[in-house]
């Protein structure tokens, strides 16, 4: 039988790293049924017995206001936990026991592990293990995690633990005092009445929240038949309390728990001494008044360029891998529906997915690097000034940096900021923050219409506009749709720590293989989608087959030489499929689409293949990087620049024949920064937020703010003279 | 040891130290700050303010925190001496 340990501990105490040492490779990443908390659980084998470990979201307190609290409490209190184990950051102690102090009322054994043990020591605390463990009631390990120290003591520990061998825990719990605890009492009898409300969780527990004025305790009360019994005992409580003890009963909880804390604290530890840790020396430089602000401006323009000339790299041999393996399947199969589906759809499709991975993983990487060294944290208290102006958070600014490497793990990220109104605004408004495959757009476009200097600028501009907007629909969203306060901002700024290289990779891989599973299907199936819009049906036409068949032959017996053959032969295939695509269903839909885009991409009327560029951006919604793939089908030109030329096919077939102007063509990159996220942040909204509404309302938003920009842009474009 | 009248925290200057007497705050504000260790007699030194100035950070049962004005003004502190 297999038994289930919960890892339970604050943020920053080395639960992540111990669990990793604990499980190794052996752990999956998930959900928690119907919240968007990620859910890690591995097993390990010691002696035979199997256990396996769920670790929790690491949480200050139980009590369930956060969407991580209460996935915390509600599993915690779950009969599915067999053992609790707490772990507690060595150096942090007092704050640490907070947390136990609730673990202990849950009714299950509970074990701890004291991390960090160096870093206490450094700091001159030494910690009496044997009294610790009195005084908690339960078996104390002292560990280092990220250097696998008392991992197989732990392991064991934990074997026995669950085979019932250990007899060291033993019921221990705050006490509360006289008065409360009389209450207390009290509270339980009325709870008892209630079988179901009984077995749901300790009634004891369920009497402290409700002390504490905890809503999701109420919410549990109110559906028991013993609500109206459990509430006027609650009033009367609360009645004798608040005026006899001078606070609230939510006052008065915390106080006992953090008397208990310190007392204990008092009994088996040394005080620190006062000397400088090594964290305020650095945290004197890097969030220094004058050097604070440069010092993060350099570490995020280090991050991005890192991401983007090391993640260029393998992207580039991705690219090109895919690229021969296409032209290898289109040289050997012959013409036709099937080798279509795969040279234009499906291999297009997963190189489209692939070829993020490493920008991804990479900018993953240094993230996690940050955070895991603690300076994250810094950055949003550097920063939260200015957020806060957006009506956002010091920890929106994660996101939003990057939003700009890609909005999927932006979205992601938005995870750190525990209230759900600043996480969802955050959320609707990464993205207006430019993405790299928005990048590619501007690339094509800019380098077409601009000069160098000039496209640089704009590219420049498009990336700050995004940011301008972000700002000013966070604080229309704010004032809109959330008139209640803004969520308090009480973050720990925990200390410098030197991070686990295995952490960091386990982290980037974890990351990956989630943008593979939750973006990547959706970005490969709509590839697929699109190919079937742009091909059909002219691709299952026979008569246009068979054609496009007899023309090759007829070149073939020429006997030309190879060259002039080779290029015969290409400008057979350009106006085969240039038949599909101009009379396929995409093209139908651009037709009919069109007049709505006029005042952007046409003002004045004299486009006529101004449909093109509305299936370059339907296929879009899709990913924005396959806008330019899907307009280098549709012109039927290559994206690739020939060797010494500046522009590539693609981009002579719109400066000569797509009719954009410079200014036009700006308005297609304010449209394309604006219009849509792609399909897989659609997904990641929908996900993060738990609605299909929000997801919605954010393509909403989005194209009618993108359209009445690109509009702007070309009315206040003519009225300043540029064509 | 307590010397003047109760302020709030964020009229405290960088290396000030103050003696929690009261958390104003309300809701889930409260709740939370009660959790991370503001209760009536712990101890806090104001360490510095963002390079912004805005928010103050602070240290409290032996951790660094950082909270906003929003928030520190709704608490009560008085002043210890250092």
């Amino acid at each position: 039988m297999t038994l289930t340990i919960a890892l339970a501990g604050n943020p920053n105490c080395g639960k992540t790293t111990l669990f990793n040492a604990l499980t190794g490779a052996r752990h999956h990443v998930g959900n928690w049924p119907g919240v968007t908390v990620e859910r890690r659980s591995g097993t390990f084998e010691h002696e035979g017995s199997t256990m396996e470990v769920v670790d929790l979201p690491g949480t200050y307190s139980l009590s369930a206001r956060s969407e991580d609290e209460r996935v915390a409490s509600q599993f915690l209190a779950s009969p599915e936990v067999d053992l609790v184990l707490n772990v507690l950051d060595a150096s942090n102690l007092e704050r640490n026991l907070y947390l136990s102090t609730q673990l202990l009322e849950l009714g299950k054994p509970v074990a701890f592990v004291l991390n960090m043990v160096d870093d206490a020591e450094n700091r001159g605390v030494r910690i009496d293990v044997p009294a610790l463990e009195l005084l908690l009631g339960g078996p104390v390990l002292p560990t280092v995690g990220n250097r696998e120290q008392g991992i197989t003591e732990l392991k064991a520990l934990l074997a026995a633990m669950a085979r019932g061998e250990s007899n060291r825990c033993r019921r221990i719990t705050v006490d509360y005092g006289h008065d409360i605890e009389g209450e207390l009492t009290k509270l339980q009898a009325e709870i008892g009445r209630d079988e179901v409300l009984k077995a749901a969780m300790p009634p004891r527990w369920l009497a402290l929240q409700l002390l504490e004025n905890n809503a999701e305790a109420k919410r549990l009360v109110a559906e028991s038949h013993a609500s109206e019994a459990i509430r006027q005992q609650l009033a009367k409580s609360f009645a004798f309390l608040e005026p006899h003890l001078g606070a609230d009963g939510a006052t008065l909880v915390a106080e006992r728990r953090y008397g208990f804390a310190h007392g204990l604290v008092k009994e088996v530890a040394t005080a620190a001494d006062d000397k400088r840790t090594p964290t305020s020396r650095l945290d004197a430089v890097l969030t220094n008044r004058v050097v604070g602000i440069p010092i993060f401006l350099g570490i995020l323009a280090l991050m991005y360029s890192l991401s983007f000339i090391l993640g260029k790299i393998p992207q580039d041999w991705i690219a090109a891998g895919f690229k021969a393996l296409s032209g290898f399947a289109e040289a050997r199969l012959p013409a036709g529906e099937l080798t279509s589906l795969l040279v234009d759809g499906v291999i297009p499709g997963v190189s489209a997915v692939i070829v993020f991975l490493p920008v991804i993983m990479i900018l993953m990487g240094c993230i996690a690097f940050l955070e895991d060294t603690g300076y994250m944290a810094r950055a949003a208290f550097i920063m939260d000034r200015l957020m806060h102006v957006m009506g956002l958070h010091g920890k929106s600014f994660i996101p939003l940096i990057m939003g700009s490497g890609c909005n999927v793990p932006a979205i992601q990220a938005a995870r750190t900021i525990e209230s759900r109104q600043d996480r969802l605004i955050t959320m609707l408004v990464t993205p207006l923050v430019s993405c790299s495959a928005r990048l590619q757009v501007y690339i094509v476009i800019a380098g077409t219409f601009f000069t160098p200097f000039k496209a640089a600028l704009a590219i420049i501009a498009m990336h700050f506009l995004g940011l301008a907007l972000a700002v000013l629909m966070g604080r229309m969203l704010r004032s809109a749709l959330f008139s209640g306060p803004s969520s308090p901002f009480v973050m720990e700024l925990p200390p410098y720590r030197l991070p686990v290289l295995k952490a960091t990779l386990i982290h980037m891989w974890e990351k990956g293989s989630v943008f593979l599973t939750r973006a990547g299907t959706t970005i490969f199936a709509g590839a697929t989608l699109i190919w079937f819009l742009s091909r059909y049906p002219g691709i299952a036409n026979r008569e246009w087959t068979l054609e496009y068949q007899q023309k090759r032959q007829a070149v073939m017996v020429l006997n030309l030489p190879p060259a002039e053959s080779e290029e015969h032969l290409r400008s057979l295939q350009l106006a085969h499929e240039s038949r599909i695509v101009n009379t396929s269903l995409a093209a139908r839909l651009g037709q009919k689409v069109e007049p709505l885009l006029r005042p952007i991409l046409d003002p004045d009327h004299k486009r006529a293949e101004a449909w093109k560029d509305v299936i370059a951006l339907t296929a879009g919604f899709v990913a924005k990087e396959i806008v330019v793939s899907t307009m280098a089908v549709i012109h039927q030109a290559s994206e690739e620049p020939k060797a010494g030329e500046r522009l590539s096919p693609l981009q002579v077939a719109l400066r000569d024949g797509s009719g954009l102007t410079p200014l036009t063509a700006l308005a297609f990159m304010v449209f394309t920064l604006i219009y849509t996220p792609c399909l897989g942040t659609i997904a990641m909204i929908r996900r993060e937020a738990g609605s299909w509404g929000w997801a919605a309302f954010t393509v909403g938003y989005g194209l009618i703010l993108g359209w009445g920009l690109a509009w702007l842009t070309v009315v206040s474009g003519r009225a300043l003279g540029f064509a | 040891m307590t010397q003047n009248l109760p302020i709030p925290l964020s009229l405290l200057q960088p290396g000030d130290q103050g003696e929690v007497v009261e958390v104003q705050a309300q809701g889930e504000v409260r709740q939370r700050l009660l959790e991370m260790g503001f209760i009536r007699g712990a101890r806090l030194r104001v360490e510095k303010l963002a390079p912004l100035g805005d928010p103050m950070e602070l240290v409290i049962k032996g951790y660094h925190l950082s909270l906003r004005r929003d928030e520190s003004s709704c608490i009560l502190v008085s002043r210890v001496a250092g």
